[in-house]
């Protein structure tokens, strides 16, 4: 019951939060002093057709009208047409969210497979060799940012060792050899779905060099995260009386010390998660990966304020669910912490 | 003891995740595409173009890159040098009556559309007149007074006044000739193309399309111009936004062909063997306006001194490595009505001096503000470098990148109070640089359009204005006044003309049959090509 209440409250906040974004989104989209319907039409129309197009568009409204407008089209589920591509948003969002998805599930799967171990050995090690390694590679992780990464992997991985391909999602003999049949967008799972296994392989080396690019920050933060919250945890008493205990050392450390100490890395989990959600734009734009990222930074720069709000919108969604979803798993994990 | 396995497992974990990989990639990688006789002969090109509508009738960007491939206009134009102006396309022959006015043309026979219409005379009718009512580059239309289908296979063109309209024609914007069924599905649903959908009779169809990632042209079987052995079966264009990245990818062997590839990722490929490279002209031009609304701008000594200020070779080593030309007036060499008879400034600071003297500015003391198009590199490289020159005579230019469309509203709302400079990259929507470059920028107005100079002559409007009248019916009366024309537009220089650039590839030795056409700057047509045999 508790739950379920919380839930509601949450997502009638989130709601409030959906709409807070938006107006502002659209404010800031139309004040910038640069008229829309030029961008539409091409560089060298006429006055006249400028004109025409912004009846057309309906650019010549108050613009709290224009919102209006914008918003009841919006709760019927239709979110405009873009007007760099004139095609309708929503298929444009969807069409590029699993490239984004997938790119973001593999970085943070990375980020916490190895982020969290890596912190519980530098705490058990503190002050060893290995506790040096892996805090330089945590603090690199954190501040080397994603262009210069990525760069450099592309550079090593595939200019001078030939290792991982230098971009995009498949390989180009695969598309006409053996192509994927997209059923989800998430061409790792069509593939295996399909058990094409050349293609699960060749998506999969494509994946690995955006994917470390985008895994390094929240990796980093995982990593110094758990280091942190582990020492504190190994001084308490029950840690003593476990060993005390004869309780052997891996299930101390990974079970009864890590449990109390990973709930402050779940809280920057989620948030370096909805952060990667945006941060997977760079990453997108070095690999051109065709995700949200190449999109975002087409419609900014041709002012496609329909496509800008649904990408903003979608961002903000992002951010509620995933906030929510780990305030649901830390209540879960420490059955302290009351959802309020 | 395992913890320590662990600590080593994790610290070099991705390491070893890398080092596994290459045995297992290499096999796809090298596969071959040439060897299996069932795999198409694939051309692979990347682009920045992006597509901003595939309707041919609104297009006027960056698609044309693919569109020129998929439709046909009636005539083509060729480059400067070739033995026959233009070429016939959908159209066989043609002719204008002696005032110019009226303009017939014959259709090639036995031409299908990839929807299986025939080519007719209606059809052309139809496009045209789409193109005239609703066309991204509609205005290139304005002397069409009508279109008549004389019987199939004969067009006739009526012009209010003498126009060229075998340039009309051949444009790469507004001019293609499109499937009547498709016109009308596109009139019901205004958006019909945009999924991807043409019908044109090009030699490529299109196959697929997925935005901002490739796109797939596969060949027309039932092409006019019929298919050879070693032309290309599909043409995959990646669009990559990123020059380093397609740069990466040609020499990586992604790709056959990197279209688009900037000067600065040009030099790279100099001293490789296995490559060409290819610098030509283009019909781009950059061009610097001067706001002659106020002072000092308004005097045109001031403005002759900024123009003998500007060191010209060193803005073109800055900005495009040497990829350039100094311009001669806003008309690109190649393009009617350029003529070498037209002045150019050397740049001489002495001499600007004395002007800067003459209009009483000996001390200097002017603060200029010039803005730029902050998404274009070559000006954001070619900026401080007048920023420097200028300093020199006194000037103190402050330097500001704005997006070109914010820049643009700038200058057109509210002039008296706009920026003092104004960079532009422009080029003519087909080539005739009379009635685009010279009337677009440097003909007076009402309200300012490209013509940010805000400048008013009535001797240059009136000379350009009858020099448009007698390009078709008399070509050397009209250009000896359109040469008047432009040595006053030097002379007053309203606008500032840095340089025309040229436009650089890269053709790897298993590629054959590239051509470049500067009237099409933003189409390769792939049908020209081939593949090389390996030696």
């Amino acid at each position: 019951m508790n739950r379920l209440e919380f839930l509601i409250r949450r997502i009638v906040a989130s709601l409030f939060v959906l709409i807070g974004v938006s107006i502002i989104t659209f404010m800031l989209a139309r004040v910038v002093p640069s008229n829309p319907a030029a961008v539409y039409i091409g560089p060298k129309a006429r006055p006249a057709d400028i004109e025409r197009v912004t009846k057309q568009l309906g650019l010549d409204q108050p613009l709290p009208l224009q919102y209006a407008r914008y918003m009841g089209d919006l709760v019927r589920g239709d979110l405009g047409n873009s007007i760099s591509t004139k095609r309708p948003v929503l298929l444009e969002l969807q069409s590029r969210l699993p490239a984004t998805l997938e790119l973001l599930f593999a970085g943070m799967l990375i980020a916490v497979l190895f982020g969290v171990p890596m912190g519980v050995i530098s705490a058990q090690k503190q002050g060893k060799a290995s506790d040096l390694a892996i805090r330089v590679v945590a603090i690199l992780g954190v501040s080397i940012p994603a262009f210069g990464l990525g760069l450099l992997l592309q550079i090593l991985f595939f200019r001078w060792l030939g290792l991982f391909p230098l971009s995009g999602r498949v390989g180009k003999e695969l598309r006409f050899a053996s192509p994927i049949i997209e059923n989800t967008g998430f061409l790792l799972l069509d593939s295996l779905i399909t058990l094409n296994f050349t293609a699960f392989q060749d998506a999969l080396w494509h994946i690995v060099l955006p994917a470390i690019t985008l895994a390094a920050y929240p990796l980093g933060l995982v990593a110094r995260m758990t280091r942190g919250a582990m020492l504190e945890v190994q001084q308490q008493d029950y840690i003593r009386t476990a060993r005390a205990y004869g309780t052997p050392e891996r299930v101390t450390v990974f079970v009864y010390a890590l449990k109390n100490a990973i709930g402050p890395t779940l809280t920057v989990i989620g948030l370096t998660f909805a952060f990667a959600l945006t941060g997977t734009f760079f990453v997108e734009i070095i690999f051109n990966w065709p995700g949200m990222g190449l999109f975002t930074v087409r419609s900014l720069l041709n002012l496609d304020y329909p496509a800008i709000m649904g990408i903003a919108l979608f961002g903000a969604a992002g951010y509620v669910l995933i906030n929510l979803v780990v305030d649901l798993v830390q209540a879960w994990i420490d059955p302290r912490i009351s959802l309020r | 003891m395992l913890l320590k396995r662990f600590a080593w497992l994790f610290v070099v974990g991705m390491v070893i995740a890398g080092c596994a990989a290459p045995a297992a990639v290499a096999p796809a990688g090298q596969a071959a595409p040439d060897t299996a006789p069932a795999t198409p002969n694939v051309l692979t090109v990347s682009s920045t173009a992006n597509v901003t509508t595939w309707d041919p009738i609104k297009s006027f960007s960056t698609e044309a890159e693919y569109l020129a491939n998929l439709y046909e206009p009636l005539l083509r134009i060729n480059p400067p040098g070739a033995a026959e102006r233009f070429s016939p396309v959908l159209a066989e022959s043609w002719e204008s009556d002696a005032d110019g006015k009226t303009w017939t043309f014959k259709l090639r026979p036995n031409v299908k559309f990839h929807d299986g219409e025939p080519l007719t005379a209606d059809a052309v009718k139809q496009s045209i007149e789409a193109a005239k009512d609703h066309a991204g580059a509609s205005f290139i239309w304005a002397p069409l007074e009508s279109v008549e289908a004389v019987d199939d296979l004969t067009v006739k063109f009526n012009l209010s006044y003498a126009a060229p309209l075998d340039l009309i024609a051949s444009s790469l914007y507004g001019a293609w000739i499109v499937s009547p069924k498709a016109l009308a599905a596109v009139a019901a649903d205004e958006n019909y193309f945009e999924a991807g959908v043409e019908a044109g009779t090009g030699p490529y169809m299109l196959e697929s399309y997925t935005p901002d990632q490739e796109v797939l042209l596969t060949r027309f079987d039932d092409y006019w111009g019929n298919w050879q052995d070693g032309q290309f079966d599909k043409v995959l264009v990646k669009i990559v936004p990123e020059a380093v990245q397609q740069q990466q990818m040609l020499e990586g062997g992604e790709v056959d062909l990197a279209l688009r590839l900037p000067a600065e990722n040009y030099a790279s490929f100099k001293d490789k063997p296995g490559y060409t490279l290819l610098t030509e002209p283009s019909f781009f031009n950059y061009v610097g306006f001067l706001n002659t609304l106020r002072p000092p701008l308004d005097n045109p000594k001031v403005r002759q001194a900024i123009a003998y200020a500007i060191p010209y070779q060193d803005i073109i080593d800055v900005a495009t490595f040497g990829q350039a030309t100094q311009a001669r007036g806003p008309v690109p060499a190649g393009v009617w009505p350029y003529s070498e008879e037209v002045t150019q400034y050397a740049t001489d600071l002495e001499k600007a001096k004395a002007l800067m003297a003459e209009a009483g500015f000996a001390d200097g003391g002017i603060d200029l503000r010039l803005t730029y198009a902050a998404e274009n590199k070559t000006e954001e490289r070619f900026a401080p470098v007048i920023k420097d020159a200028l300093a020199e005579i006194g000037i103190n230019v402050s330097i500001e990148p704005i997006l070109f469309n914010q820049q643009w509203e700038e200058a057109k709302s509210d002039p008296a109070n706009a920026q003092d400079m104004f960079l532009l990259l422009y080029w003519p929507t087909y080539s005739d640089a009379g009635t685009d470059n010279l009337y677009s920028m440097f003909h007076s107005s009402e309200a300012p359009f490209f013509n940010l100079s805000y400048w008013k002559n009535e001797e240059f409007d009136t000379l350009i204005d009858e020099a448009a009248m007698l390009t078709v019916t008399d070509p050397d009366a009209s250009l000896e006044k359109y040469v008047k024309a432009q040595n006053l537009l030097v002379d007053e220089a309203p606008g500032i003309f840095f340089f025309d650039t040229k436009a650089p590839f890269v053709i790897p030795d298993h590629i054959g049959g590239f051509q470049y056409n500067l009237n099409y700057p933003f189409a390769t047509f792939f049908y020209d090509l081939y593949r090389n045999p390996a030696q």
